[in-house]
């Protein structure tokens, strides 16, 4: 099995965190997985893209169109990592926006990339857990049931790495995550 | 048997492979993509429960003189760590030093920057190292890297000369899980010759991440039929085996970072590409991309390869797309933001010589004009000061340099500018902590690299002690006593002392504060009020402020906003801001 994930943002809002999860959750099933962090010189509110890669690979880079599954923080980092994403590939949003510019969408359907669009900051905000967005993406993400990113890897990888007066919450922001994929995918 | 993995960054994995082959001594300066050797080395240590001097040193020199000192004439296993440019500060040393036969063992962690991502050049270590005879290792992954920190320092107490691990940045921050064995229980097997492809046409040659990259290129579009990959580990001196692979190939390209090395130990300019005719860019990183291309090109048409064609139908649905742009920015709440505001304000056509470090990014503030290398800030400063006095004018020469990097580099510097009677006005960011890097703790701060107190050194103790007699102290969050300071510290260039005018902007670096629970709190009340000027938005650049075209208002990303309120100063209609116009108007 191979996985290439990119995870898109800007810094300060757990973006590494996020692919810390999600390396850690891949080697915990018995999986080789490696990542490469880029990100700027400003520590917060600059672009951060982590590449990670889960399977028999040399490097934790990935080319352009070769990437499976684009988690992207925020709204322009997903336009500006786009082209990473293959034909056929998923990429979940954190947006407010109901709907992506008619643009895009033509151009994801014709390269069949499958595309959900979570509110990510406002469930982290109606939990009171802002900088959580980051747990509602990843809820949203386990929705999908890629292995091994289910949703009893992830919330146990959770579990190992948030520290416990943060936890319950955390893990609450990613429930609601992975409910309002699960409405949406239904919906 | 049971093995402890953990999931690590290249330098810490550097750090462990290095514990485990009995690291006695370890002296460090912070610098991107280096910094986390030293700490990693720390947490290893606590975690076997292991005896090893650990320290921070003032700048590289020191850092490679301490470990070189205790390998030549004590018979310590000992190792330093620094970036590439790093090298050039220990350089004088070095040089002398790989002719000296050690008592101990010695390591020298160099981390290369191909881009540069965070540096004012790129340079190549292995060229050094091969210029000079000195071994040096170009690892491919952080699980390879701490293997061959582990065989490095044996190797070098084994054949008694200093070894060079060169890193890049994308094995010291890549992650991975790595196997923690006991220490002394490791056994490496170096990982050289041909590693993928059975191919005799074109024999591919790498080393370092560049090698990984090329691998999976490889495989991704089918050409193992067609090339035969050899990996290079020690690139100097490199095996004989190098040359009988390029004689049983037609066709030979090297790809390495940064410059010609391996390339240039073959020298066979009709078999090899590379760098040298052009195949490989002749700067910059070597992305995935670049070599996907590169092996679509030469390798297109033959057997199972299957070239890439980017689909540009991606950009043109992008076309009409707002894209917040995000160029590198000092954090919101920074206090160097709050200190260039206060610069730029009263001459926004002085003379900005600045340096290396977080408030190099002053620039976008148009508060810094120069970044040449560490300590530069002070000199340059001396030297435009010279410049316009020869022709009889003194004008405004604002220098800026941080706390870690005076103390690093600029003592000599400013002693110089007193005694050659120099004037222009030195702002010292004091932050305590060496930011961009990290956190570190410089000299001043009083705290080892262990987090146990120390001796601190009084940045303004030592302005006083080379001779510097206006001095002052200012918290950069207060900015009309910043400005006003500023502008009474002309006036004493002006006047009969004939010395440079130092001021010391202090406050702590916000992630530090932050750490500590030391948040400021109350709301920030700009976009209420906002009149769609920009002002704020163009002069104080701060990532937290956006600005909404539609609406025509600033808006202030919540998650981000640190209500440090200095923007206040920045907006015409809020009272801090009239205040300071009318300063401004009033007493320029």
């Amino acid at each position: 099995m191979k996985h290439e994930i990119i995870c898109a943002g800007i810094g300060g809002r757990g973006v590494l965190l996020a692919s810390t999860i999600l390396i850690e959750a891949a080697i915990k099933s018995g999986m080789k997985a490696m990542a490469s962090d880029e990100y700027g010189m400003s520590q917060r509110g600059g672009s951060v893209v982590s590449l990670v890669k889960v399977g028999s690979y040399a490097s934790p880079f990935i080319g352009r169109e070769n990437g499976d599954i684009l988690l992207a923080f925020e709204e322009s980092e997903f336009y500006k990592t786009l082209f990473f994403l293959r034909k056929g590939g998923l990429a979940l949003v954190n947006t407010r926006s109901a709907t992506l510019g008619a643009s895009i969408d033509g151009m994801l359907k014709e390269r069949q990339i499958a595309y959900r669009l979570i509110d990510a900051d406002g469930i982290a905000r109606d939990a009171d857990m802002f900088q959580s967005a980051n747990m509602a993406l990843l809820g949203a993400f386990a929705s999908f049931g890629i292995e091994p990113f289910t949703r009893d890897v992830l919330e146990t990888t959770i579990r190992s790495r948030v520290p416990e007066k943060f936890l319950a919450k955390n893990l609450a922001v990613f429930e609601t995550g992975f409910e309002t994929a699960r409405r949406k995918a239904k919906g | 048997m049971d093995i402890k993995q953990e999931v690590v960054i290249g330098n810490q994995a550097i750090a462990r492979g290095l514990v485990e082959a009995g690291l006695e001594i370890a002296a460090a300066y912070p610098g991107t993509p280096s910094s986390e050797i030293l700490p990693g080395v720390v947490y290893f240590k606590n975690m076997e429960g292991l005896k090893i001097h650990t320290e921070w040193s003032s700048n590289e020199l020191c850092a490679f003189e301490v470990a070189f000192g205790a390998a030549a004439y004590g018979d310590a296993r000992a190792a330093c760590f620094m970036k590439q440019v790093g090298l050039n500060v220990a350089f004088p040393a070095l040089l002398k030093a790989r002719e000296k036969v050690l008592e101990g063992g010695l390591v020298i962690v160099c981390c290369d920057d191909p881009g540069p991502q965070s540096s004012q050049t790129e340079q190549d270590t292995r060229l050094l190292a091969a210029l000079f005879g000195i071994p040096v290792f170009d690892p491919a992954s952080p699980d390879e890297a701490a293997d061959v920190a582990y065989y490095a320092l044996n190797w070098s107490f084994k054949n008694k000369v200093p070894v060079i691990i060169r890193s890049t940045h994308r094995v010291s921050h890549a992650r991975q899980s790595i196997n923690l064995y006991k220490p002394g229980e490791r056994t490496v097997t170096l990982k050289e010759g041909v590693c993928a492809g059975q191919g005799t046409k074109l024999g591919i040659i790498a080393s370092g991440m560049s090698y990984s990259l090329v691998h999976d290129v490889i495989e991704e579009i089918g050409a193992a039929d067609e090339v035969s990959l050899y990996k290079v580990l020690r690139v100097y001196p490199h095996s004989e085996d190098l040359a009988r692979f390029v004689g049983s190939m037609e066709k030979v390209l090297v790809v390495e970072e940064t410059d010609m090395v391996i390339e240039a130990l073959i020298g066979n300019r009709e078999k090899v590409m590379g760098r040298g005719d052009g195949t490989v860019p002749s700067s910059g990183e070597i992305t995935y991309d670049i070599v996907r291309d590169m092996l679509s090109v030469i390798l297109q048409g033959q057997g199972k390869v299957k070239a890439f064609a980017p689909d540009r139908s991606i950009e043109t649905s992008l076309a009409d797309v707002p894209i917040v742009p995000r160029p590198p920015k000092l954090c919101p709440g920074c206090p160097h933001r709050a200190a260039f505001f206060a610069m730029q304000h009263i001459w926004p056509d002085a003379i900005y010589p600045g340096d290396i470090g977080c408030y190099t990014l002053g620039i976008s503030q148009g508060a810094v004009d120069t970044c040449l290398d560490m300590g530069a800030g002070v000199t340059f400063a001396e030297g435009f000061y010279d410049a316009f006095y020869q022709d009889g004018k003194l004008v405004p020469i604002l220098a800026s340099v941080g706390d870690s990097t005076f103390l690093h580099a600029c003592l000599a510097p400013l002693y110089d500018a007193v005694r050659n009677r120099k004037r222009f006005i030195l702002v010292i960011m004091d932050n305590s902590t060496t930011a961009m890097t990290g956190m570190q703790p410089t000299p001043q701060t009083g705290i080892t690299v262990d987090g146990i107190a120390t001796h601190s050194v009084a940045i303004e103790d030592i302005v006083s002690g080379l001779g510097v007699k206006y001095l002052r102290i200012v918290d950069p969050y207060d900015v009309p006593l910043a400005i006003s300071t500023i502008k009474d510290a002309f006036h004493y260039l002006e006047g009969d002392d004939m010395l440079p005018a130092v001021i010391i902007t202090r406050r702590e670096c916000l992630l530090l504060a932050k750490g500590k629970g030391k948040d400021t709190a109350y709301p920030v009340r700009l976009v209420e009020d906002c009149i769609g000027c920009k002002s704020c938005f163009n002069t104080f650049g701060c990532p937290a402020i956006s600005f909404d075209p539609e609406a025509k208002k600033i808006g202030i990303d919540d998650s981000i906003c640190t209500n440090c309120g200095i923007c206040y100063y920045a907006c015409p209609v809020q009272p801090e801001g009239k205040e300071l116009k009318k300063f401004k108007q009033g007493r320029a």
